[in-house]
């Protein structure tokens, strides 16, 4: 093993653009649109034939069939057959935590390169045969003796043919993520004008971007979409306040349908290596992954907020580099709902919760919003779930790297189960 | 007193028949009699349905509340029992009270024994306790008491007061919505088996003065402990009071408050209207 660590380096990404659920991507499974992005990176980097140390990715809504969906997809991709690969899935955290393994391995000198990707699709979505259904079938197919098979078989009702159909609902509290977001929303009093506001940026920045030749190198076009499907670039204050409110209850209910983040298709793929490596490939280092942190919080009994994991996730990983939460020149805060940025950020600027939730002396304190999410976020590109990791991470490294050296950008997602994963880039 | 070892489970349907049809003309003083069952054995299966209803993980512990369903059927053969003073339609289940000395290992063989106590006056109508104690090894693990209210019947003489309330603290944090479907009465009989027909359908529970069929009350106390799986400790008092009936289907909240290290109160109340159906308080032993 190696003796020393070394920090991994973010070579570059490539991501297709995100559909609006049961859109332009409704035919695809998840493995056509991850095998698609592998191919895309492949194409960028003169990867074709070529064999990485690993390539690791995951889907949220997955197929029990695609239970190898990552090494599927690598060998229906160009990379050579002797590519290694494993699936993860951490909620909303997936592509991120799967950038973390890629970069932990090559740290410690077990892989040279890597691929971290994620996907997800809300359209083609893994129904399920009805759960009593099911137990009936397994029964049937236990049964040994014809009186038995009859026994199974007569336990079929017609209601069972209604499938099971995936919910965005928290398996132990039965409230959809958005009644949660809503929840927390309303304890830190994030109005409804400042979460439009924040959409509205998201919009713009996402369409500003992608005007000024952004994406070129990290976004390849599929079925017909070259543009991110969501992105509505006449995005206005006055058009967004318009909207009924879809989360929340009565009066004070204040998270719409642009507000949160719709449901999406795609997929996205960044590859990480030793510098080394980036060398020998003739390839640029964009940015290293310096560190990372994951938190979770007791969003069934304990009173937090069920996306309030990072706020716990980033002092710790600050502490541990000596740095402030002042000392970036980029931030990406997963836009799961605008409330959600702006209800993680009022907690930092917060003493009481500092002091209480986080065992601080003082607060973490503000964010300059200029570096906030500068070429758009979740709320105009879209999030399916696995993917935005990888959208992040590409592109943020690609920011740093544009800004020069020495440039420190700072990621923070949350994900369903009360958990939460940040992360530090730096040029 | 009298004590009868009963070599199976009463059949319930069976049970539920006889208590419509022999309801009139009870009265006096509870019975001093008890029912045993010894060297029961856990079904697997039963138990495997039952954590799946109730949404316990299936372990090779029971469930706090599994050793009811042991003991029930012999409480209704006793309530169905000639010399039972009340009739078992229309009694309503309005307070539960479990005590766990230890986990109940599913392979232990258990003794069961159940018996009427309390006879108590309350401002509409009589109480009753049926106790239910399960033994292993030799030494009592885990107690039960179910107090059953009987709407216009008069205790006896000199009877103590009713006690059936619980205090809760304030419990204002939802902690899960349910969305209670209309066959979950059905789904814990089967379990359970637990048949009385107020919980069946619609139909069977108009005709004993339910608008709708109502769910289990312990169904919704195991649901409840169920949703703090992993933070309850070993030996507890888990005592809840039933209130108001839960028609099906319902959407309900559970509430839940850390009171003490290892000790909780939960609310399971309407999401809409805010009806409280059960409070409950847990304690560490």
């Amino acid at each position: 093993m190696a003796a020393q660590t070394r920090q991994a380096a973010i070579v570059g990404g490539n991501r297709i653009p995100f559909a609006r659920s049961n859109s332009a991507y409704s035919r695809a499974s998840n493995q056509d649109m991850l095998t698609a992005t592998l191919d895309g990176l492949v194409a960028r980097f003169g990867l074709q034939d070529q064999q990485v140390g690993e390539v690791v990715a995951g889907a949220v809504l997955k197929h029990s069939r695609d239970f190898n969906l990552t090494r599927e997809s690598v060998l229906g991709s160009r990379l050579s057959a002797a590519t290694p690969a494993y699936d993860v899935q951490q909620a909303c955290g997936t592509g991120l935590e799967a950038a973390i393994l890629v970069a932990n391995k090559i740290a410690l000198g077990q892989i040279e390169s890597g691929i971290a990707g994620g996907v997800d699709t809300t359209s083609d979505a893994p129904l399920a045969v009805n759960e009593d259904l099911r137990r009936v079938l397994i029964s049937l197919n236990s049964a040994k003796t014809l009186p038995q098979r009859l026994k199974a078989l007569a336990g079929i009702r017609p209601g069972q043919l209604v499938p099971e159909i995936p919910r965005n609902a928290e398996p132990r509290t039965g409230l959809a993520m958005g009644d949660h977001a809503a929840i927390t929303a309303k304890e830190w009093e994030i109005g409804r004008e400042e979460q439009d506001e924040l959409t509205v940026r998201s919009h713009h920045n996402l369409a500003a971007a992608y005007d000024r030749g952004f994406f070129d190198d990290l976004v390849t076009p599929y079925l017909g979409l070259s543009r991110d499907q969501n992105l509505r670039p006449d995005s206005s204050l006055e058009k967004l306040a318009k909207l009924k409110p879809v989360f929340g209850q009565g009066e004070g209910a204040t998270m719409t349908a642009a507000n949160s983040t719709p449901l999406t298709d795609g997929a996205s793929a960044v590859l990480l290596a030793s510098d080394e490596w980036a060398a020998e490939h003739g390839l640029p280092v964009l940015a290293h992954l310096v560190d990372a942190q994951t938190a979770a919080v007791d969003y069934v009994h304990g009173g937090e907020g069920l996306l309030m994991a990072p706020a716990y996730a980033m002092p710790v990983m600050l502490a541990r580099n000596g740095l402030t939460l002042q000392d970036f020149d980029f931030y990406e805060i997963h836009e799961a709902f605008a409330s959600t940025v702006l209800s993680t950020m009022k907690a930092w600027e917060d003493p009481a919760f500092c002091k209480e939730k986080l065992g601080l002396d003082a607060p973490l304190g503000s964010i300059d919003r200029a570096k906030l999410n500068v070429n758009g976020s979740s709320l105009a590109a879209g999030h399916p779930f696995a993917a935005t990791g990888g959208r992040i991470v590409a592109s943020l490294a690609k920011q740093l790297h544009e800004a020069g050296p020495g440039k420190r950008g700072l990621i923070s997602i949350c994900a369903a189960g009360g958990q939460g994963v940040v992360a530090i880039l730096e040029s | 007193m009298s004590r009868t070892v009963l070599e199976d489970a009463p059949a319930m349907p069976a049970l539920f028949a006889r208590a419509a049809l022999t309801a009139r003309g009870r009265g006096g003083d509870l019975p001093d009699t008890r029912l045993a069952r010894e060297g029961v054995q856990v079904d697997p299966a039963q138990l495997a349905g039952y954590a799946r209803v109730c949404r316990f993980p299936l372990a090779d512990a029971l469930p706090v509340t599994f050793p009811h369903v042991l003991a029930f059927p012999l409480q209704v053969a006793l309530m169905t029992d000639r010399s039972f003073p009340l009739a078992l339609p229309g009694l309503v289940h309005v307070r539960n009270r479990i005590e766990v000395e230890r986990p109940i290992g599913v392979g232990e063989p258990l003794d069961l024994e159940v018996w009427a106590e309390r006879f108590a006056a309350h401002r509409s109508g009589a109480t009753v306790d049926l106790c239910a104690a399960v033994s292993a090894g030799g030494a009592v693990v885990w107690r039960g008491r179910s107090t059953y209210l009987a709407r216009g019947a008069h205790a006896p003489e000199g009877a103590p007061a009713a006690d059936v309330e619980v205090s809760v603290g304030a419990l204002d944090r939802m902690a899960a919505q349910w969305r209670v479907p209309d066959d979950a009465g059905r789904r814990y009989a089967k379990v359970s088996g637990d048949v009385n027909p107020i919980h069946l359908s619609g139909l069977t529970a108009k005709a004993f003065g339910f608008k709708r069929a109502i769910a289990h009350g312990m169904w919704v106390k195991a649901r409840a402990l169920a949703a703090l799986s992993g933070r309850l400790p070993d030996a507890l008092t888990v005592d809840v009071a039933f209130r108001k009936p839960l028609f099906l289907p319902s959407t309900v909240t559970l509430s839940t408050a850390q009171v003490s290290p290892g000790g909780w109160d939960v609310a399971v109340r309407n999401a809409a209207s805010d009806t409280e159906h059960l409070v409950g308080a847990i304690r560490p032993r």
